[in-house]
């Protein structure tokens, strides 16, 4: 617990006070060990996964093993071209995989959800029913490239154009929200470290 | 104003947020609809039935997540809900030992590979959620501790998404997606989320592909509130509320130097 909370005092002496080389020792342990536990990580979840299936006899978990070593080349132009195979690979897969349920859920799902009558119409129901319709057909039209932003399509795109302003600053907003809740956090911690509020 | 320092700022906010933990508020919570299902939902299930915990959250987010997470988890238990825990998270471990000191139920009440098990981390992202959702045996040989799945009885029970009666995802990114994708869409499976408060961009799916979501330290307040027992959630409310209004007060200011500011240049 005190190394926790030295290592954040540490961490939190580069806003409040300057940088300091307390701020640059805790800076770099915590690189240090999350790139360790990453590596052991790895490298155990390596181990059960693909060289213990092949010390059982299952050889076909070769195919990824040096697939993977082949992701090494990358750093070495010469041979650089040979990554590529197991990159396409890995985009192909991962693209095909995302495809499968992105489609109902993300396009379709989203369109019947915006255009679908609220079920309980209360007034407030029917203001986030319209406010919400209105927002994605502006939206949409702002990304509309192939016809010029004017005459009937200028206000509708400008309308548009706020309406992502305005989600773009709530995205924002709840970013500080999470940064908030993450100090208040580490304060608690330091409030219960030095007894001034009792561990739960 | 724009010439003060903005240490002045951060000293100020981090003075702001002790007070509350000094002297509680005591600000009423109001519990969310998206908070209520997953509730209700955990309600009508009992010892058939099978929870996953999904961690795809790191230790850094435990400041958000662990009073949901903690709360959630002692409902399970306390319906006698059968958890299955794995994640794709490196440090994943140290969540899981804080959930099982915060619900002490884990180890005395429930039996290890009967009433929960912790199958450790995987790593794949979308196709290693997405290949779950088909044989969960073909990913997972043998849980955190080495055994053998073949020994692990509720894992005999569990082969697939449909074995599944929820999926709770902790998460701090995009694998709320994944399950939504390929558990929700693909098998039918419901799916929550616990979520930060960045996660409210998944709002949109629900509640059509996803039945609950408990946002940042205001859905594990929430969900404490329902479950009777309050805990750090509720504390730590009131420090964010505060801290929440700084903020605010603080760009009203920003912007009001702003203008004066450029009105003194015209």
């Amino acid at each position: 617990m005190w190394t926790s909370m030295l290592l954040t005092l540490a961490t939190y002496s580069y806003v409040l006070y300057k940088d300091t080389a307390a701020f640059r020792f805790a800076e770099h342990s915590f690189m240090a060990t999350t790139f360790a536990v990453a590596v052991v990580v790895a490298y155990q979840t390596l181990v059960s996964n693909a060289f213990l299936p092949i010390a059982k006899g299952d050889f076909s978990y070769i195919i990824p093993i040096v697939l993977g070593l082949l992701l090494y080349t990358l750093p070495f132009k010469r041979v650089r071209w040979v990554s590529r195979y197991p990159l396409a690979i890995i985009v192909g897969v991962g693209t095909g995989i995302a495809i499968r349920g992105a489609v109902h859920a993300q396009m379709v799902g989203q369109v019947l959800a915006a255009i679908t009558l609220p079920k309980t119409p209360t007034p407030m129901d029917w203001f986030n029913f319209f406010f919400s319709l209105i927002a994605f057909l502006t939206s949409t039209s702002y990304f509309v490239f192939t016809k010029e932003h004017k005459g009937l399509f200028k206000i509708p795109t400008q309308i548009g154009r706020y309406m992502l302003m305005l989600a773009l600053g709530s995205y924002f907003g709840n970013t500080i929200l999470f940064r908030m809740a993450m100090l208040s956090g580490r304060v608690e911690e330091l409030l219960k470290v030095f007894g001034i509020i009792p561990w739960r | 104003m724009a010439e003060v320092d903005r240490r002045v700022l951060y000293w100020g906010i981090f003075l702001v947020l002790v007070v509350p933990y000094l002297q509680p508020l005591g600000l009423p919570i109001t519990v969310q609809e998206t908070t209520k299902t997953l509730y209700d939902k955990i309600e009508t299930m009992g010892p058939k039935n099978i929870a996953l915990f999904s961690i795809a959250g790191g230790v850094s987010a435990w400041a958000e997540i662990q009073p949901s997470m903690v709360a959630v988890m002692r409902h399970l238990v306390r319906r006698e809900v059968k958890v299955v825990i794995w994640g794709f998270f490196t440090d994943q471990d140290l969540t899981v030992d804080m959930v099982v000191v915060s619900v002490p139920e884990l180890t005395t009440k429930y039996k290890y590979g009967e009433d929960w098990v912790y199958m450790g981390y995987l790593a794949g992202g979308e196709t290693a959620v997405a290949q779950l959702a088909s044989d969960v045996h073909a990913v997972f040989k043998a849980d955190k501790y080495g055994t053998p799945i073949e020994k692990l009885s509720l894992m005999q029970r569990v082969k697939s998404a449909k074995d599944i009666d929820l999926v709770l995802t902790i998460d701090t990114g995009s694998y709320i997606g994944y399950y939504i994708r390929h558990w929700n869409v693909g098998k039918g499976t419901p799916v929550a989320e616990i979520g930060i408060a960045m996660q409210t961009e998944w709002l949109p799916y629900y509640p059509a592909n996803l039945m609950a979501i408990l946002i940042g330290v205001r859905g594990g307040a929430e969900y404490e509130k329902l479950i009777g027992r309050l805990g750090d959630g509720t504390v730590r409310m009131d420090a964010i509320s505060v801290s929440h209004l700084v903020v605010i007060i603080v760009i009203i200011l920003a912007n009001l130097g702003y203008v004066m500011t450029r009105r003194e240049k015209k």
